[in-house]
């Protein structure tokens, strides 16, 4: 008979993957965990705080994402105060949200995913590194690397700091765009633009051809899926309804501040971080891969499934493109990387479009806001996923109450089960071989997962580590690179 | 390796220009301070650059940034660059077991080179990238590091009094080391107390 397992935590401040992986008596595999590391105590830390320094504080939950926290912070205070910035401060919101998604994607695929079919899943972990993807393709390595110093430096001309943004307040925005500026980032909007078409129609031809066995097979489940759209059903990434889609394809559209009556957390013994499931679908949690419940997905290939068109033309023509190919919903778990330069194609455009509205250099990018006991919640996309800051104040505008569910935490049902997929595929009669633990990384890599937003460790400590054990509960391998 | 067909490839000779390049990739010595000043002694790097840029004039060929908790992405920057600093040094905290408040030094090299995964950005271990940045792109790396106190309870911003008293001793180090020429304090202060944590001493 199975043991039953505990991982034992470690410190709160690590970040950490690791898989545990049971096999049954046959040598299969059972079950498949992932068990990360959700920093415990920052919503209790903002406690008593004006909420009107939530926003300066919620971009250090994050160095890699913080415009993301950021502006659902910022979209949590307007409703706390229970105001609606201006039109300018909401594009302005709005186009830094682009601007920030067009760096991350471009990072993710070129450097981070991008390593696994531009360098082949099976390189050797010696090329598997930055300098390995620059060596392996020069000449679109350094324009891709210009690129991404350019919408960094948009984000700065934008928000005035590069680093921990702080220009979204509640309100609006604190920094109205100057005719000059808006005349330089056009300029740069266009580049980015360029590299987004050319890299969908590189990946298009040169990558996912290679892949498409891999695609097929690797980490694939069947889950509903949750992201945000407009009033029309159009992609949106910084605003709109939430929309919870049913395997089966049907949707369910709601305002983001009753999530909760939609979304419901499950909780394991074995893991600090929740599994949210769609409670409003009536049937419970199970991350049972052959017949999962409640389960869905977020980020890139969730946007995609739920928005019913993108109204920005050539995204759009790639959106067609896809669905043609693989259906909707695609539920294929590396079509997370079709779909993220989707994405990136739809944030250039919309950059571009936002750009060229005259009332993005309107002065008037804030309204004044007055404390008040009220309960808000802010909701945006971000690149890993929906992102959700619901706050509470009192009558002096202090913090009682804050929760966060970020990107990843949607997906943590999904990760486990698209890992014990990966695994069942590649462990037979207890055998098995190195090439899992790659296998079982590209899986989990396509989520782009936010392991840990707190620090570094500098002492070398490996960050993924496969245990797996037989059916009495013995470690017969731990794998770790 | 896996060849490429970049006969797609955006530009022919795309090397960029000085000018497209963040300030940070151009002047010869870097000093990053990381950590989140919200973590307590998580805080330690970023007020190092906090004192130095309050009491010492900071030369034109050294670029002193607080990094925050954003230092990955800084670095991934320096790998891909066309133009790097020369020198790289990070002001940082960790628990390494030593006394709380003692300042070392730790070489990247020395770091058992095991590989830490890359799913993503999050995950992107600052130890690799500051091991391809030395090794790999000749940069300089050096790493500050201050032995942080016992971990509290509960979250809250402010450095303990031993590393809040580490703060002023690492900033006259990285000035005699970084700084072209012996360069006097501005002002003479204890500018570390306003970093003490609320509730006295840890």
């Amino acid at each position: 008979m199975a043991k039953t397992l505990v991982i034992q935590p470690v410190t709160r401040i690590e970040g950490h993957a690791k898989v545990t992986i049971q096999l049954n008596d046959a040598g299969n595999v059972d079950t498949a965990r992932v068990n990360v590391i959700e920093l415990r105590g920052f919503e209790k830390f903002c406690l008593g705080r004006p909420v009107e320094d939530l926003p300066r504080i919620m971009p250090r939950i994050c160095g890699v994402c913080p415009w993301s926290h950021h502006l659902a912070s910022a979209k949590a205070c307007d409703a706390v105060f229970g105001v609606e910035p201006p039109p300018a401060g909401k594009k302005l919101r709005e186009l830094c949200n682009s601007v920030a998604f067009m760096e991350e994607h471009i990072l993710h695929f070129y450097f981070l995913a991008g390593a696994d079919f531009l360098l082949g899943p099976d390189a050797d972990y010696s090329i598997r590194n930055v300098i390995g993807v620059l060596q392996a393709a020069p000449d679109i390595a350094r324009k891709v690397v210009k690129v991404r110093h350019m919408c960094a430096h948009m984000l700065e001309v934008l928000a005035g700091k590069a680093i921990h943004p702080q220009a979204a307040v509640p309100g609006g925005f604190s920094k109205p765009l100057a005719p000059a500026d808006r005349d330089l980032l056009r300029k740069q909007a266009d580049d980015a633009l360029d590299l987004a078409k050319f890299s969908i129609a590189f990946a298009k031809e040169n990558v996912f051809p290679k892949y498409l066995d891999v695609v097929k097979s690797l980490g694939v489940i069947t889950t509903g899926f949750i992201g945000t759209v407009k009033e029309n059903g159009a992609l949106n990434l910084y605003d709109g309804k939430l929309r919870l889609m049913a395997p089966s394809g049907s949707c369910q559209d709601f305002p983001y501040d009753r999530y909760t009556e939609f979304i419901s957390e499950h909780i394991e013994s074995w893991s600090y971080l929740k599994f949210p499931y769609a409670k409003q679908w009536g049937e419970g949690f199970s991350m049972d891969v052959e017949n999962p419940k409640g389960v869905y997905r977020s980020n890139t290939l969730a946007r995609i499934n739920v928005c019913d068109f993108i109204d920005t033309p050539l995204a759009q023509a790639e959106l067609v493109e896809f669905r043609a190919k693989f259906g909707r919903p695609a539920q294929l778990t590396l079509l997370y990387h079709w779909a993220r330069l989707i994405e990136l194609l739809y944030n250039a455009e919309n950059a571009i479009r936002l750009l060229d509205d005259p009332e993005i250099t309107s002065t008037e990018t804030r309204v004044k806001v007055t404390p008040r006991a009220a309960r808000g919640v802010g909701c945006t996309e971000a690149p890993r996923g929906t992102l959700i800051h619901d706050y509470s104040t009192d009558a002096n505008g202090l913090i009682t109450n804050v929760n966060l569910i970020v990107g990843t935490t949607h997906n943590n049902a999904p990760i486990n089960m698209s890992v014990t997929q990966a695994a069942k595929s590649l462990i037979h009669d207890g055998k098995y071989d190195q090439g899992v633990l790659n296998t079982v990384e590209m899986s989990i890599r396509a989520y782009d997962p936010c392991f840990s937003c707190a620090t570094h460790r500098l002492d070398g400590k490996l960050s993924v580590k496969l245990d797996i054990f037989d059916a009495d509960g013995k470690l017969l391998d731990s794998l770790a690179n | 390796m896996s060849e490429i067909d970049q006969s797609d490839s955006l530009g022919q000779s795309d090397l960029l220009d000085q000018s497209d390049l963040p300030g940070f990739c151009r002047k010869p010595a870097l000093v990053l301070g990381v950590g989140n000043i919200l973590f307590g002694d998580d805080g330690f790097g970023c007020a190092v650059v906090d004192y130095v840029e309050a009491h010492y004039p900071v030369p034109e060929a050294v670029c002193l940034l607080d990094a925050g908790t954003s230092v990955r992405k800084l670095l991934f920057t320096l790998c891909l660059s066309a133009a790097r600093p020369e020198r790289l040094l990070i002001l940082d905290a960790i628990d390494a077991g030593r006394t709380p408040g003692e300042i070392f030094e730790i070489d990247p090299a020395e770091i058992p080179p095991v590989k830490l995964d890359d799913f993503s950005m999050h995950q992107l271990p600052t130890s690799n990238l500051l091991r391809e940045l030395q090794e790999t792109c000749g940069v300089e790396v050096r790493v500050l590091a201050c032995q942080t106190g016992p971990l509290p309870e509960e979250i809250s911003q402010g450095l303990s009094k031993a590393v809040a008293a580490a703060v002023p001793q690492a900033a006259e180090w990285l000035v005699h080391e970084y700084f072209p020429r012996a360069i006097a304090p501005r002002v003479a202060n204890n500018f570390a107390a306003p970093y003490v944590q609320a509730g006295g001493i840890v």
